[in-house]
Parts: structure tokens; C-alpha cells; sequence
């Protein structure tokens, strides 16, 4: 019963100031869904490719060769130290895969073993052995619209049962994935593939200690002799591969989540001071009839955390929930899977820091005051010896703007946490218009060319002599890995001679290219290898030749995170004689793709304009801007809130001057006119600050968290500005209309009793 | 509060309420002056009935018919002596610089005009007060214990005041527990428990 009086208490307090207490608990659930968003975005994409690896018990190394004999492979993997399990499989590339939801010609055939799997069935069961029956991965079971128990034709195999559906993270998922891929059981070789024979084209390892991988790539290495196509992929290579795909948009999401829960933190910070300065005057009377310090801070935690924990839990709740749907689907594409139950443990985090910052930001103020005399404290409380001569003019609106300046630290306060919320979204919005012209617009990633023509290197000459066309030139992409670090994939982007005109990524240090035996290396992957300029770049081409190369410059380029290299073409078609190039062609000013078209179709191709992303990332980048416009959302509503709860506030504090300007005839739309002034000079303040705030400070250090190896340019452009402030100006003008609306319908006499 | 209260005013009348705290002098002015509502009854001023009003139309009656004068004056801070006085009038989008110095200049308080309200006396303040609620020219002046935060000598100018502006068609009202200023009233209610008496 003792211990429940407090309780019982602090609730009637609660009860007795109603509406500023679900005004408060509004605010912290508000916060508490903006953390909780972004908290369960990020946990769910930053451990989802772990958690994939550890469901899916994704092997250490895995390599890739031209198919040989199953016992000429057993004997060099025999040979191998270091090596806890290994797979041996045949994976048949080119296979005819139809369902009624789609079909493809590129489809994937990976035959499966007894053993280690590699990967996660998600739904139905694994392969059992028997026939007719066939795993298929995640994403081409949502692309296709297929579920357990479903058909699939395969191949001259025919049509097939879907007996489970499985997740393996070592690549993203189709159709990001060009190839959607499906599992068979080896036991029963299908006699659609018995022409293959017993022979193997791929290597899982599971190391016995992954500390010593090093040692067990060389060694495989060793043994390689005579693979042809040979190629390497460890776990570690497997996320970058995955980061490239994703990881810079990742990165981005992951930055902005840290920038939305700072942006939280000072909103509830400011709002609960806000409150205590409120309500200085009862601190004042309780200290005067014998409250002690601590006591009343007691009181004042109490009431907070009272108000905080329920608010917090429903705010993270609905948080959470809002995020699952966007987050799963990132996670999908990404083949990762998503958190579960574990998300709850940082969500409970984030419930403690909440509460923890509620009480503290509330008792805190409370404490300080009541180290005073009462008398002190109550003549703090007092408005009327604070105000100072204004030259505003006097009629309602300058009124408020008087109101607001008479209150300047709150005012700043108010100001400064809208600004942050208004350059939180205003940071978003740059994102979103970045990833739209990565979507669009290949200057972005420094080509300045703008289509492609699949054509013999010998045409460039011609192309380049056709009208319109301002330069023509090979472009060669070939992609293997360091020789040092044999996990680390490496792009090398060439062209015959200056690659400057037609791709001009920014140059970070060191110089450009100026010979076949020069790289320019991209800062990504300047940063894995651990290469500055002066140092060498040895690459193992899928030829298995190694192309050799001195890093002479560092350039920043968001391709592939970095991780590429510009270099003359000559070493890699020497290394590589498979490689085919594609032209590039500089189009002249004013000329599109469809002008040069005819002439390109007598040469005998289609131009293909230039993209930043590929077609298949514009999937992932549309679920990507729909998250962004979540956040903005509940963003905006913090706005909302901050300006309501501010004007709430003041218009709580000058209640009997309100009450006055009622009892001499204001009418609703006048207050209204008084309170925008309020509203006014915070978004005037706010404005101008969350701009600068988020172009000066915002855009930069999101930029640099999430690819320092780039220049991104998150600076907010003026559409996003303009309409930001608009919003800004739209937000305030419903959140005085609302508090006008609450303000009338207090009777005049009772404000006027107030002193 | 009020119980079986019936009290007509004529204009150009100054009538003081008198009484106890808590005997509903307040709440008399509060429903003349249109800032309450009775729970049953009529309350009719210069031929409204304030009663039936709806909220805008009591907003507008407020604004045109009846000027208040309180015992915390209710300046607002931020406004300089003048602009209290002209604010009513700036309300109605109607304001009259012309007119809020006259009313300055007649009560005697130019020195106050451009002063902020926390540098004047509380006499000075009561009088800014008095000033604003003349400035719309209203019917009915409805002034709630206006010597009561005042010492002797600055209640009797305001007292002073307030008589002389009860004159031709506007009517004062004056709630006091001040027995002095009975002396310059033309008629004196008594309020006992609610009820008239006088």
C-alpha cells in the first residue's frame, strides 16, 4: 500500500494536467517512432549479411573453375591443411528456367551434395534426395511468384516440385542478381544433366580456422595448377561484392539513422526543459512549503518516466513495425534475412536511453532551480520584468514575434531543434535526388560519356568520325582479384589511351594515368589493398593471367565503392584476350541517343544510353527512396509536434495576456495572427539554419560516413529548399491554427484570474 | 454564485458593487461584460441579451460595448504604455494613434506612453488600463477591485478617473471592498452571498 502511494499520486498529477501530458507523451512517442525506424533499419542492415552467413553456414572460401574430373579436384582439396568440410559441386550456368510468374535463359543449376549446404532453406523443407523435387532461391520465388509446392520447369529436366526455398548471402539476390539460380539434389543427377558426367566446377571450404585463411589461399592456390578460369571468393570477398551492390546506399541509411536519432535526442532534451520552465512556479511554491531538493527532483523524475516508458514503448513499437516491411524488403534483395526477435534487444536500448534522457532533461532543470531561495525561483517564473523595448510593430502578428523574443532562450531552443529536423529532411532529400540521377545520370559517377554501343574495339574510329558523336573509344571492363589479397575483387576500367575524356573521376592524390604500365586506383579500393601511389597493383585476371601495374594516383569514384582501377587497355587484353569491349561515345551538345541511332544501326548496333546504375539496382533503389520518404514523413511530424508543443507552451505561459486580448474582442483568427508570430520567428530562426546546418555540416559529414572514398554531393539543391521551408511555413500555420482552436475554447475568466 | 440577481443601470451611471471576497461581485462583472455565461437567467446590456450570444457575436460585443479595467491591470509586458492603450483598437483593425494620445494626454500619462509597463507605478499602470479600455469608446467600463493592488493616494486618482468617465452614455461598474469609494458612486449595490441587496 506504501510503496503504491507515490504511484497513485504522480497519476493524479498526470490526470490533473491532461492535456500537457499527452502533449508530452505524444512527443516522445513521436521520437520514439523516428528512433525506433531508424534503429530497426540500420540493426536489421547491418547485421543481416552475418546473420545470413551464420544461418546459411556460408563456407569460408569458395572457388570457381572450369569443370574438371571429381577425382582430379578430391586429390588437390585432399592436399589442402586447415580444411574442417568441403562441398564439391557442378554448377550448370545457361539453363532454361520457366514458371507461370517469369522465365529466364540464364538460369543457374547448382547441384548439390550430402553435406555441408551453404545455405538456408527460409520455407518448405531442404533437399531430400528425391526425385522431381528442387530448392529454389528467395528472390526468384518472390520475382516469379512461386511457392512451396509449386512446378518449375528446368531445363530439359522438365517440370519440377519446389520442395523449399533457401537463402545463400553470397551474392545479392535475382533479379539484382543477373541470374536466378536453383538447387538439385546430386544424389539423383537428373538425366537432363547426365551429359555433364561426374565432373565439379566449384569448391566450398569451411575452414578449421578461419584466423589462418591466408595460409590456406596459397595453399590452394599451390595446388591450382592447370584450373583454368580459376577465381576465389572468401566471406570477406563475398561482402564486399555485396557492399558494392549495396553498400553505399546502405552506408547512407546507416549515417542518416545516426544524424535522426541525434536530431530525437535534442528534440526531447528541449521539450522537457521546456516544460519544467513551465512549471517553475510550483517548484517555487513546493520549495517554499518545505519540499526538499531532492524530493522534488524525486517527484519530477517519477512523473517523467511515468509519462516516458509507455510513450517510448509505443513509439519504438510502431517504429519497428514501420520499418519491418521496407527493412525486410531491402534484406530480401540483399539475400540477407531479417533480424526477428533480435531487434528487440537494441529497441530496449533505445527504450532506456529514452527514458534516461526524459528524466534527466526533466529532473535536471528541476534540481538547479530548487538549489534557490523559493522567492528566487518564483520571481524567475515572472514574465513581466523580462521584457524589453521591440521595434516590431504592435498589432497581433508583432505582437507574437514580441511574445517570442521576450523568451529568447526557449525561442532558440525551439528554433534550433526544428532546424535539426529540418535539415535531417532537407539531408534526405538530397539523398533521394542523389540516387535518382544515380539512377539517371552517369556524370554523377564521373562518365562523361553518354551511351555505349556493343561494337569491335577496330569501330571506334568510325563511330567517332559519325555526326553528333564528339569522341569514340574501347572501354574494357575486366574484373578479378588482387594477387595479394586473393579475397579482394578488383575492377579494371580501360580504355587505349586517356581514359580523362570519357571518364573523369575526381583525383584525390598522386596523378592520372600516363602509361600502359600506370593505375589510377579508386579510393575503396586503395583503402582494402592498402596501395598509395608508388606502389603496385597486381591483378588476377578470370584468364588466370596476372596483369601487373605502378598505382600512380588515388581517385574518388562511387563505382563499385571504390573498388576499381583505371588503367590503359593494353596489359588487360594482353592478360586477357577474352575480353570485349563495348564503345563508349561522347555524344556533341544538344544530341541524344535517338539522333545517332540510324547511323549507329548501319555499323550494326543499338546505342544503349548510359545509366549510373545498372537497370536491375533500380529496383532496389525505388524500395530505398520509399524508406526515405517514411522517414521524411515521421520527420515532418516532429516538426509538427516541436512547433505545436512550443506554441502550446507559450500559450499556456501567457495565458491571462490571451485572456485579455479575448475579453477586449480578439477573435480566433487574431490569436491565431498573435501565435503565428510565435510560430514565425521559430521558422524564421529555423529555417535558415537547418539549410545551412544541413549544407555546411549535415550534407559533408554524411557524405564522408558513408563513402569516404567519394564525393557525394548531398548538398540540398533549391527545389529541395523551397520546398522544405514551404513545408516548414505549412507546418507552423496547421500548428497555430490547431492552438488557437485549443485556446478558444478556454473561458476568458478563467485566464484572467491568473496575475 | 449569483442567485435572483435583477439590477438595471442607467447611462452616464457610476454604481459601485460592494462586498466581501467571494461574494460574486466578480462573477456580476464577468457575466455583464460577456466573459461568462450564466447557468440560467437573462443578462441584457444596452439592449443586448448577452445570454443568447454565440461566441463570435459575444467576441464582437466585447469589442464594441464593454471596456475592462482589472486589479492586476493585465498589461501586456512587451507593449510600451501606448501601445496597451491602443491595442484594443488595433484589434479591430480600426486603430486610432489620434485617439490613444488624446486619452494619454487626458489622464495625464504622456511620461508613461513610451515606457514599458514594469517601469511604471501602479498607478500608472492601472491608469494605462483605464486608458485602454476607453479607447474603442465602449457603452460599459467594468473595472473588478481596480484599487486593490494601489495605495491610498494612487487608488483615489484612479478613482478619480474612473469617475469622470462615467458621462453621457457610458456607465460604470465598480466591484470594491473599499468602503471609500462608495463616497463617489451614484448608487451603491450591496453583494452578500450572491444576492443584491441596495
Amino acid at each position: 500500500m506504501r510503496a503504491t502511494a507515490p504511484l497513485v499520486g504522480a497519476l493524479a498529477r498526470l490526470r490533473a494536467r491532461r492535456g500537457r501530458t499527452l502533449l508530452a507523451a505524444a512527443g516522445i512517442a513521436a521520437s520514439g517512432t523516428m528512433i525506433g525506424t531508424a534503429t530497426a533499419l540500420s540493426f536489421g542492415l547491418a547485421t543481416g549479411f552475418d546473420r545470413a552467413v551464420e544461418r546459411s553456414d556460408l563456407p569460408d572460401v569458395v572457388a570457381r573453375f572450369e569443370a574438371r574430373t571429381r577425382e582430379d579436384v578430391e586429390d588437390r582439396v585432399g592436399a589442402l591443411a586447415n580444411v574442417e568440410a568441403r562441398s564439391l559441386r557442378l554448377e550448370i550456368e545457361g539453363i532454361g528456367l520457366a514458371a507461370p510468374g517469369g522465365s529466364s535463359r540464364e538460369g543457374v543449376v547448382q547441384l548439390v551434395p550430402a553435406g555441408r549446404r551453404g545455405y538456408a532453406v527460409v520455407e518448405g523443407t531442404d533437399l531430400r534426395g528425391e526425385p522431381g523435387e528442387v530448392l529454389i532461391e528467395r528472390g526468384v520465388a518472390r520475382e516469379w511468384d512461386l511457392s512451396v509446392g509449386d512446378s518449375l520447369a528446368v531445363g530439359q529436366l522438365g517440370r519440377v516440385r519446389v520442395a523449399g526455398i533457401a537463402v545463400s548471402p553470397d551474392d545479392v539476390a535475382f533479379p539484382l542478381a543477373a541470374s536466378p539460380r536453383v538447387y538439385l539434389p546430386e544424389q539423383l543427377l537428373p538425366s537432363g544433366f547426365r551429359d555433364r558426367g561426374r565432373s565439379v566446377n566449384l569448391v566450398m571450404l569451411w575452414a578449421r580456422d578461419p584466423g589462418r585463411l591466408d595460409e590456406l589461399l596459397v595453399q590452394a592456390r599451390s595446388q591450382s595448377f592447370g584450373l583454368e578460369n580459376l577465381r576465389f571468393t572468401t566471406r570477406e570477398g563475398v561482402r564486399a561484392l555485396v557492399d558494392q551492390a549495396a553498400g553505399i546506399v546502405i552506408a547512407l541509411l546507416i549515417a542518416f539513422s545516426l544524424v535522426a536519432l541525434a536530431t530525437a535526442g535534442v528534440m526531447l532534451g528541449a521539450s522537457a526543459r521546456a516544460d519544467v520552465q513551465r512549471r517553475l512556479e510550483t517548484i517555487g511554491v513546493m520549495r517554499a512549503v518545505g519540499f526538499t531538493r531532492a524530493g522534488l527532483a524525486a517527484r519530477y523524475a517519477g512523473d517523467a518516466a511515468l509519462v516516458a516508458v509507455p510513450a517510448a514503448v509505443a513509439g519504438l513499437g510502431a517504429g519497428a513495425l514501420l520499418a519491418s516491411g521496407p527493412s525486410a524488403r531491402l534484406l530480401e534483395i540483399l539475400n540477407e534475412l531479417p533480424p526477428g526477435a533480435a531487434v528487440i534487444a537494441p529497441l530496449a536500448g533505445c527504450l532506456v536511453a529514452i527514458v534516461l534522457l526524459v528524466v534527466i532533461a526533466t529532473t535536471w532543470p528541476a534540481w538547479r532551480a530548487a538549489s534557490q531561495p523559493p522567492a528566487q525561483i518564483l520571481r524567475g517564473a515572472e514574465l513581466r520584468h523580462t521584457a524589453r523595448r521591440s521595434r516590431t510593430p504592435a498589432g497581433p502578428f508583432g505582437l507574437g514575434l514580441r511574445l517570442a523574443l521576450a523568451r529568447r532562450g526557449r525561442t532558440l531552443a525551439t528554433a534550433g531543434v526544428v532546424a535539426a529536423a529540418t535539415a535531417v529532411v532537407l539531408l534526405m532529400l538530397a539523398v533521394a535526388s542523389y540516387l535518382g540521377r544515380l539512377q539517371d545520370d552517369p556524370g554523377v559517377i564521373g562518365k562523361r560519356y553518354e551511351v555505349t554501343a556493343a561494337l569491335p574495339a577496330s569501330s571506334a574510329a568510325a563511330v567517332a568520325a559519325l555526326p553528333g558523336v564528339a569522341a569514340a573509344a574501347p572501354r574494357y571492363v575486366a574484373d578479378g582479384i588482387d594477387s595479394f589479397a586473393l579475397g579482394q575483387p578488383v575492377r579494371l576500367i580501360a580504355f587505349p589511351g586517356d581514359h580523362v575524356p570519357f571518364e573523369d573521376p575526381p583525383l584525390a592524390e598522386g596523378r592520372r594515368v600516363a602509361n600502359d604500365r600506370e593505375a589510377e586506383v579508386g579510393q575503396g579500393l586503395a583503402e582494402a589493398l592498402g596501395v598509395r601511389p608508388g606502389g603496385t597493383l597486381a591483378v588476377q585476371l578470370s584468364s588466370g593471367a596476372e596483369a601487373r601495374f605502378r598505382v600512380v594516383g588515388i581517385v574518388r569514384t562511387v563505382d563499385r565503392e571504390g573498388r576499381v582501377a583505371y588503367v590503359r587497355s593494353a596489359r588487360v587484353v594482353a592478360g586477357d584476350s577474352g575480353v570485349e569491349p563495348e564503345i563508349a561515345i561522347r555524344l556533341e551538345e544538344g544530341v541524344g541517343a535517338a539522333d545517332v541511332r540510324p547511323a549507329l544501326a548501319e555499323l550494326g548496333a543499338e546505342p544503349r544510353p548510359v545509366g549510373a546504375a545498372t537497370p536491375r539496382n533500380q529496383a532496389f533503389l525505388g524500395v530505398l527512396a520509399g524508406v526515405l520518404r517514411l522517414v521524411a514523413l515521421v520527420n515532418g511530424l516532429i516538426c509538427l509536434y516541436v512547433l505545436t508543443q512550443a506554441l502550446v507552451v507559450m500559450a499556456a505561459e501567457r495565458r491571462s495576456t490571451i485572456a485579455l486580448l479575448r475579453a477586449t474582442g480578439a477573435r480566433r483568427g487574431t490569436i491565431a495572427l498573435v501565435l503565428a508570430g510565435i510560430a514565425g520567428v521559430v521558422v524564421a530562426l529555423a529555417a535558415p539554419l537547418g539549410v545551412l546546418g544541413e549544407r555546411l555540416l549535415l550534407g559533408p559529414t554524411t557524405a564522408r560516413l558513408a563513402a569516404g572514398y567519394a564525393d557525394l554531393p548531398l548538398g540540398a539543391g533549391v527545389p529541395e529548399i523551397v520546398a522544405v521551408v514551404a513545408g516548414l511555413a505549412l507546418l507552423a500555420g496547421g500548428a497555430t491554427a490547431w492552438v488557437a482552436r485549443r485556446v478558444e475554447s478556454e473561458p476568458v475568466a478563467a485566464g484572467l484570474r491568473e496575475r | 454564485m449569483l442567485d435572483g440577481v435583477d439590477v438595471n443601470i442607467e447611462p452616464g451611471e457610476m454604481v459601485v458593487l460592494l462586498g466581501r471576497s467571494g461574494s460574486g461581485k466578480s462573477t456580476l462583472l464577468n457575466l455583464l461584460g460577456g466573459i461568462d455565461r450564466p447557468d440560467a437567467g437573462t443578462v441584457e446590456v444596452v439592449g443586448m441579451r448577452v445570454h443568447d450570444l454565440t461566441e463570435r457575436q459575444l467576441t464582437h460585443f466585447r469589442r464594441r460595448h464593454v471596456g475592462f479595467v482589472f486589479q492586476f491591470f493585465h498589461l501586456i509586458p512587451e507593449l510600451t504604455g501606448e501601445e496597451n492603450v491602443l491595442m484594443p483598437a488595433r484589434l479591430t483593425g480600426g486603430a486610432s494613434v489620434e485617439r490613444g494620445r488624446e486619452l494619454v494626454e487626458r489622464l495625464g500619462l504622456n511620461g508613461a506612453a513610451e515606457r514599458l509597463p514594469h517601469t511604471l507605478s501602479g498607478g500608472e499602470q492601472q491608469r494605462i488600463a483605464i486608458a485602454r479600455a476607453l479607447v474603442n469608446e465602449p457603452d460599459l467600463i467594468l473595472a473588478d477591485e481596480p484599487t486593490g493592488n494601489l495605495d491610498r493616494t494612487a487608488g483615489a486618482a484612479v478613482l478619480d478617473t474612473l469617475r469622470g468617465v462615467a458621462t453621457g452614455a457610458r456607465s460604470v461598474i465598480l466591484a470594491t471592498h473599499d468602503r471609500e469609494a462608495a463616497g463617489m458612486a451614484d448608487r451603491v449595490i450591496t453583494v452578500e452571498d450572491g444576492r443584491l441587496r441596495g
